[in-house]
């Protein structure tokens, strides 16, 4: 899968202070949460209603901190400090969903009373031992188990399924309720239990967001809005070939990473070129393997960019035809990305006409398509979603508009077999956004014209009887709505 | 890259689907039956899309003699090894077929273009005598799936009456399967024809007429394919048999004697096409928007293939067929056959008509009827991008510096097996389905099919699957270019620029001369080029 990972490895094993670990009852929150999942299959539907239990616990600021996943897509959140079950109405303050976490904030901060925060320590050392708590299954209380540090290393992020960060990972049991929860060493947060295996597939894994990446997100609300990662936008691969070095201008044998593609409107777009070689970033050199060093620690090139904000600039010395220049970036995160990774907090955008659906591709949507076998997902679709970056696509389709189902009725009783194609015209309009469909029904004329990529036969809808049709099909379909752009 | 998996021909038929565009359909073959069925290196699963064309029966016939009690058929051993497309070096493990020919007036002997497929060896068997005879593959068409043979002494077959084909049965007609006993003796099952339609068969996109059939099958060697008579004339051969359902098809005997007069032509002339795919006009919006009159019926044309005989004749997209050499069409692509009733426009293109006929062509063309002349030719395969299969011809390629270069093709694609259109990479399944929406001058595809590695490759062995838009500044665009390009490179380092990430290869052209011999010795390849087989 031509996807993405942003790359950051840890930068220094910092030292606890061996002191002892106080009991973080007076910071532990049990989060209830009532959440509306978004229905993709039919997407004017509020969704189904689920209710989840996380951990989370207090930092500076009358803050708590917990998992991005915890609170997705929540549509009433409780908290509860530990042994007063007394339940205080939250909401979220902050959510990062590209590095699962989230800060909530209570309505009534009397709720703080008697509370402590906690504060954030460093990397802890391999093999040494830390603390999870939480709210696993098993029982309402608070949950304490006891695990060594078995691997710092460099994972996907399940809850977007699209970005990698720095983990540990810890043998201490971790389970469902236990996410959002602290993990603690010498009285100091080092962790943020986030997601493990189930049974089947691994025991004792268990993974947690380690301080780097909880400093990160905290000093990007810091300015009152969370802005992401921020990313290259841009391949590189590295040099290791001696015939492609010399070929391509360098002397040494260990310096220099090869650029391979750049996406437009991304951080490096105008700036570098496909071919170019980036031989340092930001004064340091940048090792053939597309490694740099930083604090003692051989680690990704990316993990400068991983530790910049929005707006920060980086300084690459590049190699170019054979000469050296200089060029600076300003960070920013690429939007061609975001339709490979899941959505939350958001409800299914889509039209309706005529009982005619029209949804855009990304993630979720996709996977709404394959789990009903009476919906296809065709090579074509297959394609346009997994090289929608690689091969540049959303350069012709900032959005790829899909005729994703058809509410049969005899006003459409014919388009059955176009269901899963790619829109292309509509009226003679291109379809470049849902936006475009919209906008193209609204053209006059005796019929509506459908294009469809690859269809040689448009889809023809009679305006006369379509107008008829609208309500008679939102009344049988109990279509709340016809469109959410 | 996955090791290439047979299709065994395991007992299992497809569910033959309309006109669907992209609707997979799982073909698999006749029981090879025996105690361990026989591996059958050829088609799996295919897209069915709609007909290209289509045909009907002239039936010249075979003037036949008088069954003398004895049937026209002979025992047919095919040794076959297929190529391996990832490793074109080299061929499969060989495999045994076994199947039954039938005699025709002249002595050659008709059998489907699947059991001959990729053969070593060729033998007749006589059914009592088990008198042995190598033969020839005189003919083979693997679109319309029949071959011919030749056995090449004179006299092997003299005892064997010759068959006549078939001209008169229809559906709900009792016909005759016949296999062979181990005595020799012939194993009669009856059969019932069910539905005669255009069907799709074994490789690629073709469809031709099809008579399907309900009878239980029995489980015996040589059945690879079996022929169906009727009153001692040949019906067709069994190409698909399910026995689940207990029913299988029919290559029927009108294909067989458009082969038979295309194989009478030097060289082989092949089925005409128009190269033009249609769609229904039931949709009465659709009808209005084409201000097609109720009751005109028509094909809406949905695509004209570039160089096709309908784009010379100057059929549009968005043309509705009407009439094709005088015969009307309906709003569902059909026509009514003298013979079968209503079928498919692409039966009477393929069959009915002889490649190189001018017919005039009615479409429906902006409100009012326009007459086009069309010249039905057979289709080229050698001018697609990615060719639907390649059979009898070792696959080509290029090796330079430990990098192997492909083209892209259907057959290549198959080296997944059945589930190939999943689990073949993407990008590659993606160009060759839709291959007709690349540019006129795309020619082939070349890719990077494997990396052998070597000093030289150090760094590459990532590389999968990767296009190559350029080398040594030449544009790619078939295995020659690539060829070419290496011959002459302009400086001391070959530069092979990819359409995918990383971009940039780079070899040293020194160095990559040097790893040929190591090359040769250690991965025992013998040439690091193979591009003997252009067609």
């Amino acid at each position: 899968m031509p996807q993405l990972f942003r790359f950051c490895l840890l930068s220094s094993l910092a030292l606890a202070a061996a002191t002892a670990a106080p009991e973080p009852s007076a910071s532990m929150v049990r989060i209830s949460t009532t959440s509306q999942q978004p229905d993709y299959a039919v997407p004017w539907n509020p969704g189904s209603v689920v209710s989840g239990v996380g951990a989370g616990f207090v930092i500076s600021g009358k803050r708590i901190m917990t998992n991005a996943h915890v609170v997705s897509n929540a549509t009433f959140i409780t908290v509860a400090k530990e042994g007063d079950p007394t339940p205080w109405e939250a909401r979220v303050l902050h959510v990062a969903h590209d590095c699962d976490l989230a800060l909530l904030e209570v309505y009534d901060e009397t709720f703080f009373e008697g509370t402590k925060p906690l504060d954030f320590g460093g990397i802890p050392e391999l093999e040494s031992t830390v603390i999870a708590y939480g709210y696993p299954i098993g029982g309402d209380r608070l949950s304490v188990t006891r695990g060594i540090v078995s691997r710092i290393d460099f994972q996907p992020y399940s809850h977007s399924e699209v970005d990698s960060h720095l983990t540990i990972q810890i043998d201490a049991a971790i389970n469902p309720g236990n996410s959002g929860g602290p993990v603690m060493q010498d009285g100091k947060v080092v962790g943020v239990a986030f997601q493990g295996y189930s049974g089947a597939v691994a025991q004792n894994v268990g993974y947690m967001i380690p301080t780097p990446v909880v400093r990160r997100f905290l000093k990007d609300v810091e300015d009152g809005a969370y802005d992401r990662y921020m990313d290259l936008a841009a391949t590189y691969f590295p040099l290791l070939n001696p015939a492609q070095r010399e070929a391509l201008g360098l002397e040494d044998e260990d310096t220099g990473v090869l650029v391979g593609s750049i996406f437009d409107g991304g951080s490096s777009d105008g700036k570098l070129q496909s071919g170019d070689v980036i031989l340092a970033v930001d004064g340091r050199k940048v090792f053939a393997d597309g490694k740099i060093e930083l604090d003692g620690e051989r680690v990704e090139m990316a993990e400068i960019f991983e530790r910049k904000f929005k707006g920060d600039t980086v300084e690459l010395e590049i190699l170019r035809d054979g000469a050296k220049d200089k060029t600076t970036l300003e960070l920013d995160r690429p939007w061609p990305f975001e339709m490979q990774g899941r959505a939350y907090d958001r409800r299914p955008r889509f039209v309706l006409v005529g009982g005619l659906l029209f949804q855009p591709l990304n993630r979720d949507f996709l996977d709404a398509q394959r789990n009903d076998p009476q919906k296809k997902v065709d090579t074509r679709l297959r394609y346009f979603f997994d090289y929608y970056v690689t091969d540049h696509l959303y350069r012709e389709h900032p959005e790829v508009v899909v005729l994703s189902d058809v509410l049969k009725d005899p006003v459409n009783t014919y388009v059955e077999p176009f269901k899963g194609s790619i829109v292309d015209k509509i009226n003679g309009q291109d379809i470049r956004s849902l936006q475009d469909v919209a906008a193209a029904f609204s053209q006059p004329g005796e019929f509506h014209v459908i294009e469809l990529l690859g269809e040689g036969r448009p889809v023809i809808l009679d305006r006369a009887t379509l107008a008829e049709a609208g309500e008679r099909i939102k009344a049988r379909y109990r279509v709340i709505s016809e469109q959410n752009l | 890259m996955r090791p290439l998996r047979f299709l065994l021909p395991v007992l299992a038929a497809a569910a033959l689907t309309g006109n669907a565009p992209a609707m997979e359909t799982l073909r698999q073959y006749l029981p090879a039956a025996g105690p361990s069925p026989t591996p059958a290196a050829a088609a799996p699963a295919e897209p069915v899309v709609a007909p290209d064309a289509a045909p009907e029966p002239t039936a010249a016939p075979l003037k036949a003699p008088e069954a003398n009690g004895q049937l026209p058929v002979v025992r047919v051993n095919v040794a076959s090894q297929s190529f391996n497309f990832s490793q074109p070096w080299r061929k499969n493990t060989p495999t045994l077929r076994q199947g039954l020919g039938v005699v025709l007036m002249d002595g050659r002997i008709l059998v489907t273009a699947q059991l001959v497929t990729d053969h070593t060896y060729v033998e007749l068997e006589k059914p009592e005598t088990a008198l042995k005879a190598a033969a020839e593959v005189e003919v083979v068409d693997y679109d319309a799936n029949l071959a011919l043979l030749r056995a090449p002494a004179a006299d092997f077959l003299q005892s064997i009456p010759g068959a006549r084909l078939d001209e008169s049965v229809s559906v709900g007609d009792r016909v005759e399967v016949i296999q062979i006993e181990p005595t020799g003796a012939p194993l009669r099952t009856p059969a019932t024809i069910t539905t005669i339609e255009v069907g799709p068969y074994p490789v690629d996109e073709n469809a031709f007429l099809v008579y399907k059939l309900s009878f239980p099958l029995q489980q015996r060697e040589n059945s690879f394919t079996v022929p169906a008579f009727k009153d001692g004339r040949l019906v067709g051969l069994v190409m698909r048999y399910d026995p689940r359902t207990q029913t299988g098809d029919l290559v029927p005997s009108p294909v067989i004697n458009q082969f038979l007069q295309a194989a009478g032509t030097e060289p082989y002339a092949g089925f005409p096409r128009a190269g033009l795919t249609f769609a229904d006009t039931r949709d009465p919006q659709l009808r209005a928007y084409a201000r097609l009159p109720n009751g005109k019926g028509g094909a809406y044309i949905t695509k004209v293939l570039p160089g096709s005989p309908a784009e010379t004749a100057g059929v549009k997209v968005g043309d509705v067929l009407l009439q094709v050499d005088g015969r009307a069409i309906d709003q569902d692509g059909n026509y009514e056959d003298e013979r079968f009733g209503k079928i498919s426009l692409a039966h009477y293109i393929s069959t009915a008509l002889q490649p190189g006929k001018t017919i005039p062509i009615v479409v429906w063309r902006d409100g009012e009827e326009t007459t086009l002349e069309g010249t039905l030719v057979p289709r080229d395969r050698s001018s697609m991008t990615s060719q639907p299969y390649l059979f009898d011809t070792a696959p080509d390629y290029v090796i330079v510096g430990g990098l192997v270069f492909s083209e892209l093709s259907r057959q290549f694609l198959r080296e997944w097996g059945p589930r190939w259109a999943n689990e073949a990479p993407l990008k590659l399944v993606y160009l060759d389905r839709y291959q007709s929406e690349l540019p006129d001058d795309r020619g082939r595809i070349v890719f990077v099919s494997s990396v052998l590695p070597v000093p030289g490759t150090l760094g590459y062995e990532d590389l999968s699957y990767e296009i190559v838009e350029e080398f040594n500044g030449q544009p790619v665009r078939s295995l020659e270019d690539i060829a070419k390009a290496a011959d002459s490179p302009t400086d001391k380092f070959h530069r092979i620029k990819l359409a995918e990430d990383p971009g940039l290869v780079i070899l040293d052209v020194e160095g990559s001369k040097q790893a040929e011999e190591r090359i040769k010795a250690e991965y025992g390849i013998p040439a690091m080029r193979q591009l003997g087989n252009r067609n």
